[in-house]
């Protein structure tokens, strides 16, 4: 999959390089790019999975509205994967459901 | 439409109170009965509400009223012959004592309420933990909790109401307000509105937080004013988060999950509005330092509902009385006029209020003792205590 170059709306540079985990799986993307687009390059297309059909999700508006590519980042659910920039040691979830907040992530982030 | 020009009784105001009201007076046995509402019903108070209700009062007559509507919630579908689903969720209300002192007088509401039936109990943490795992609650004195305690969706009961009303004849008139009253020495004649008048002998003002202005109108001195109350719901995340409505009075908040995921919270004024300006001036807005606020209270006491986001603010008017409770009963200086105010309760109460006020007029009695709630008790300097209000 080719890495995204350049965006209409958003503004980002493709500098150094990180590592970030997609389902556990290491990956590898550039910071402060929008994790949907380090995901597109290496390939994952599959961000979500509906609450009630289970249907598959993925880029859609790719400006933060759409609420496709809703994927759990760091033990946060919802979080539109298009418009946040991209950091190092990132964990990032497929989103199954409505997403949930568990009470050890809570008090992981406390 | 053809406007009919008299009614048996004309209520005022498309809320729960006012729809309730309207369907049991003719329901009891009115033939004519009219609702004039100047929007829609439900736009105003209750449709702006946290739709929530509980039994666990301080009170001997706001338990008896909350228990007979907890009664009525879990049936009202079917009570009311309507296909419609309320969205009745009952898990309880955990209400939180901060202090000995609010945990003194929790154990003496939840005495009183076993004595009536309303089976709530003292929780300590473990137990509010087993009923709401994960809030963080270690500051707190001690827990009163009632499981039939619960919300609904508010538009949805205000509309079960309006078609059950519409169903059975009552006439419903929307965006219809009042301008005036007809007034023949001590008794009420009719109500005047910008659409037209209705000659009645009976009018009920069921204008929540407007009933002030609307018995104005008749040249009467009501006790409601309208304060603004702000709430906020975050996206949906998935059910569990806060599975109980999670409430306390000092500091005030309460916030609780509804079905559907998303979670809802809110709190009076007092707590975070700085900047000097009215609560009382009909606006309804919404406000930066309500929801810095707020979001405090859900981070601290829900902390694995950090970086959920909020999805959406707004903001209602609470109908406030001097005593803080509900102002019900026809008027000693003006014949056949009444009032059904709820004291910021009109969505709990509605449902039996609505009947005990159409009782009254219908048949001269209730079947529930409201007279208490009459509002000649300002007049001769009583107020109602209720320790469980914020």
């Amino acid at each position: 999959m080719p890495l995204i170059e350049r965006h209409p709306i958003l503004d980002f540079k493709h500098d150094g390089k990180v590592e970030f985990t997609f389902d556990g799986k290491a990956m590898e993307g550039f910071e402060g790019e929008p994790i949907a687009a380090a995901l597109h390059s290496n390939g994952v297309k599959i961000y979500r999975e509906t609450p009630e059909m289970k249907r598959p999700r993925g880029f859609f508006c790719a400006i933060g509205k759409c609420s496709s590519c809703f994927m759990v980042v760091d033990g946060v659910p919802n979080v539109r994967t298009c418009v946040t920039p991209l950091r190092r040691g990132m964990a990032v979830l497929t989103q199954r459901g409505r997403g949930s907040v568990s009470i050890a992530e809570g008090e992981a982030r406390r | 439409m053809s406007w009919k020009k008299t009614a048996d009784a004309v209520v005022v105001g498309g809320g729960m109170m006012g729809m309730a009201t309207a369907y049991y007076l003719k329901k009891i046995g009115l033939k004519d009965v009219a609702l004039v509402e100047k929007n829609t019903p439900a736009s105003g108070s209750t449709g702006r509400c946290a739709a929530s209700f509980r039994a666990q009062w301080g009170g001997a007559l706001n338990i008896t009223l909350g228990k007979a509507c907890i009664d009525r919630f879990e049936h009202l579908a079917e009570h009311l012959g309507v296909d419609m689903d309320i969205q009745l969720y009952q898990n309880g209300y955990l209400l939180v004592a901060y202090t000995e002192r609010q945990f003194e007088q929790f154990k003496k509401n939840v005495e009183l309420q076993n004595s009536m039936g309303v089976t709530s109990k003292l929780l300590n943490h473990s137990e509010a933990l087993e009923i709401c795992p994960g809030i963080e609650v270690s500051d707190a004195v001690g827990f009163s909790y009632y499981k039939r305690d619960g919300h609904a969706d508010p538009m949805i009961t205000n509309f079960a109401y309006c078609e059950a009303a519409r169903g059975i004849g009552v006439r419903i008139e929307k965006f219809t307000g009042v301008v005036g009253f007809k007034v023949d020495c001590d008794s009420v004649r009719g109500v005047v509105t910008d659409r037209g008048p209705i000659d009645t002998d009976t009018v009920v003002n069921a204008a929540g937080p407007w009933a002030g202005r609307v018995g104005a109108l008749a040249g009467l001195n009501i006790p409601v004013k309208g304060e603004r109350h702000e709430l906020m719901v975050t996206e949906p995340v998935d059910w569990g988060v806060c599975p109980t409505m999670l409430m306390s009075f000092e500091p005030d908040y309460y916030m609780f999950q509804r079905p559907h995921g998303s979670i809802l919270a809110g709190c009076g004024p007092s707590r975070y509005r700085r900047e000097a300006g009215p609560f009382d001036d009909y606006q309804m807005g919404a406000s930066w330092n309500f929801m810095e606020h707020m979001a405090g209270h859900v981070n601290k006491l829900i902390p694995r509902a950090r970086g959920v986001r909020i999805v959406r603010q707004w903001s209602g008017m609470y109908d406030i009385t001097p005593d803080l409770q509900p102002v019900i009963g026809e008027s000693d200086e003006l014949k056949g006029f009444w009032v059904n105010v709820s004291g910021a309760r009109g969505f709990m109460f509605g449902p039996v209020a609505g009947e005990m006020v159409a009782e009254k007029i219908v048949n001269g009695h209730t079947s529930l003792p409201i007279d208490e709630f009459h509002w000649r008790r300002y007049a001769e300097g009583r107020f109602l205590v209720e320790p469980s209000v914020a």
